[in-house]
């Protein structure tokens, strides 16, 4: 049984159709990269997983369950943590607070906030720091911090790199790997080399469907199969 | 009172409006209306404070907003007019006043939570022209029923319910001179309350879980429910206080020199709890503390000069409320506090 499974997934804003049947698989343990053009249906994957899209037709299951349709929180309450797109801090409480809100009201928060300062020493120093007034790269690893709390077995990560200088990429790719040896990572990645160094299997999507997948091993942007999908 | 054409002459006489701003500007004049202006300041904030924290969380103008406030006042006006007799001591009044105010809260939250669950609840995923409509429309039903009820009663629905006013022990409606300032008793008991309410509001939303997730929430409601939180049972608390407080305000409008109970109160109280609401800026508990006490204080002072016949232009007073209201969506649109872009709405 895989830890998560989307098959056939079909979603659609408003009217426009965007996964257009898209079946995958991701097994404990693992690290699984989402790649693709813009717009090509990366994020909303990542959405209908968590079903702050649901899905029209096809079913998610996760653990075994299928969640389809259920509420979002019911969903990562069952442990999927998620690191979004632009972060999505709330930028009027402190990192503290923004670690928090995270943890679910039956854990431990002083384990899990320990936990997570220890990960991210520069969480720690700006604790009673509004998470507006981080970089952009403290701005990452609170985002992947606040994902990681709560025992999560799965981690979906939407463009962690996106924005940030080369040496915070850096940064944010141990956070990652710290990350990954707790919890299995689904990621969405637009620098291509970046995503096949991290990950160990990807699925390349085009139009809302999965047009390749494979193990990431000697996988280059060269590589005719990718190149087509990849290229502007 | 004086006409038109004299209230012209008063522009142009300086040595009259000389003599008018000088009784303005006497230390115990302005001490009065500083004080007063406070005083209307805590009820506009426990009335408006509700409205923002809806607004800030769900994203929900509520237009029915003044109509808590309306049902809050005839309730605690029944309430206070059952209880209260004339032999009734000041003492025995203030405590039932604070026991109609704690039942008729949580008459109300539940009320404002059902409400949520119903009526709301259905509608979060449509424009907000649906919110609008719907909760303008409970509120002319709650002021409909209120005049239908009142008028069967024998009570006359405006301008003021004097019976329930006239509850006012003997002990609020007197002035007492404080710092040379002669100041009614209700509006240092209404400052008391206000104080008391904000300061219980600010624990509730940074000393407890759930106030956390409402300021969480506030800023991106969706990021909240992707961590595992319910947050339409957030939103259901958030209604239902909202709903409470407005009524609590209501309650104290019975007692207020200005207001009483009345039907009226749906769009009077409705009309500057959004002023305040919008000054301060969507969504700020900070901003509607800081712009209360702006509304309030610029309200006292000028009700004083329009409405005592030194500047005899009554209407202007309440003109001059929304004259800030434009002035802040031109200068500062998001408001005192207010969030430039709220997300997750």
């Amino acid at each position: 049984m895989s830890l998560l499974e989307l098959t056939d997934v079909h979603t659609y804003y408003g009217e426009s159709h965007i996964l257009q049947g898209v079946d995958l698989a991701v097994e404990e343990s693992e690290i699984v990269a989402l790649i693709g053009r813009n717009g090509v249906g990366k994020t909303t994957t990542l959405r209908s997983i968590l079903q702050l899209t649901p899905p029209r037709e096809g079913t998610v299951r996760f653990k075994g369950e299928d969640v389809t349709g259920d509420s979002t929180h019911d969903v990562a309450g069952r442990g999927i943590g998620w690191v979004p797109e632009e972060r999505r801090m709330f930028g009027y409480l402190t990192v503290e607070e923004n670690v928090r809100v995270a943890v679910p009201p039956e854990a431990d928060f002083e384990a899990e906030r320990e936990y997570v300062f220890d990960l991210f020493p520069d969480l720690e120093r700006f604790r009673e720091k509004e998470a507006r007034n981080l970089s952009g790269g403290q701005q990452q690893m609170l985002a992947i911090a606040r994902g990681m709390v709560g025992n999560n077995d799965l981690l979906l990560v939407d463009e962690p790199s996106e924005g940030l200088a080369p040496l915070i990429v850096e940064q944010v790719v141990d956070a990652l790997r710290e990350a990954s040896a707790e919890t299995t990572l689904v990621l969405v990645e637009q620098n291509f080399p970046l995503a096949m160094d991290l990950a160990d299997r990807f699925y390349l999507l085009d139009h809302g469907t999965v047009v390749e997948s494979g193990a990431t091993d000697g996988v280059t942007a060269d590589d005719d199969r990718i190149r087509r999908y990849l290229s502007a | 009172m004086i006409g038109f054409g004299s209230s012209l002459a008063v522009f142009v006489d300086a040595p009259l409006l000389v003599d008018a701003f000088g009784r303005f500007f006497q230390p115990d004049t302005l001490a009065r209306l500083l004080v007063e202006g406070l005083g209307k300041a805590a009820i506009y904030f426990i009335i408006a404070v509700g409205l923002t924290l809806v607004f800030g969380l769900m994203g929900v103008l509520n237009f029915a907003h003044g109509a808590f406030a309306m049902l809050g006042a005839y309730i605690g006006g029944v309430l206070l007019v059952v209880g209260i007799s004339s032999t009734t001591g000041s003492g025995v009044r203030i405590l039932l006043f604070i026991a109609v105010a704690a039942v008729i809260f949580a008459l109300l939250t539940a009320f404002g939570s059902a409400l949520e669950v119903g009526l709301v609840r259905p509608i979060y995923d449509r424009t907000p022209m649906y919110q609008i409509l719907l909760t303008f429309g409970v509120g002319l039903i709650l002021e409909e029923t209120a005049r239908i009820l009142t008028s069967a009663r024998g009570i006359q629905p405006e301008p003021t319910w004097t019976a329930a006013a006239s509850t006012i022990p003997a002990v609020l409606d007197a002035r007492y001179s404080i710092l040379g300032a002669n100041i009614r008793g209700f509006y240092l008991f209404a400052i008391a309350a206000g104080a008391l309410v904000a300061v219980a509001v600010w624990a509730f939303l940074t000393r407890t879980l759930y106030g956390l997730y409402i300021r969480a929430g506030s800023e991106d409601a969706e990021m909240v429910e992707a961590l595992g939180i319910d947050v339409r049972k957030a939103f259901t608390i958030v209604f239902g206080l909202g709903t409470g407080l407005a009524a609590v305000g209501g309650v104290f409008l019975i007692w207020d020199p200005t207001y009483g109970p009345s039907v009226l109160l749906n769009i009077d109280v409705l009309l500057y709890a959004f002023v305040v609401v919008v000054i301060g800026g969507l969504g700020s508990f900070k901003g509607t503390l800081a712009a209360a006490v702006i509304v309030g204080v610029t309200d006292s002072l000028t009700t004083w000069l329009f409405n005592t016949g030194i500047v005899p232009f009554p209407g202007l007073s309440e003109v001059t409320i929304f004259l800030l209201l434009v002035i802040t969506l031109v200068i500062r649109p998001q408001g005192l506090y207010g969030i430039e872009e709220v997300g997750g709405h």
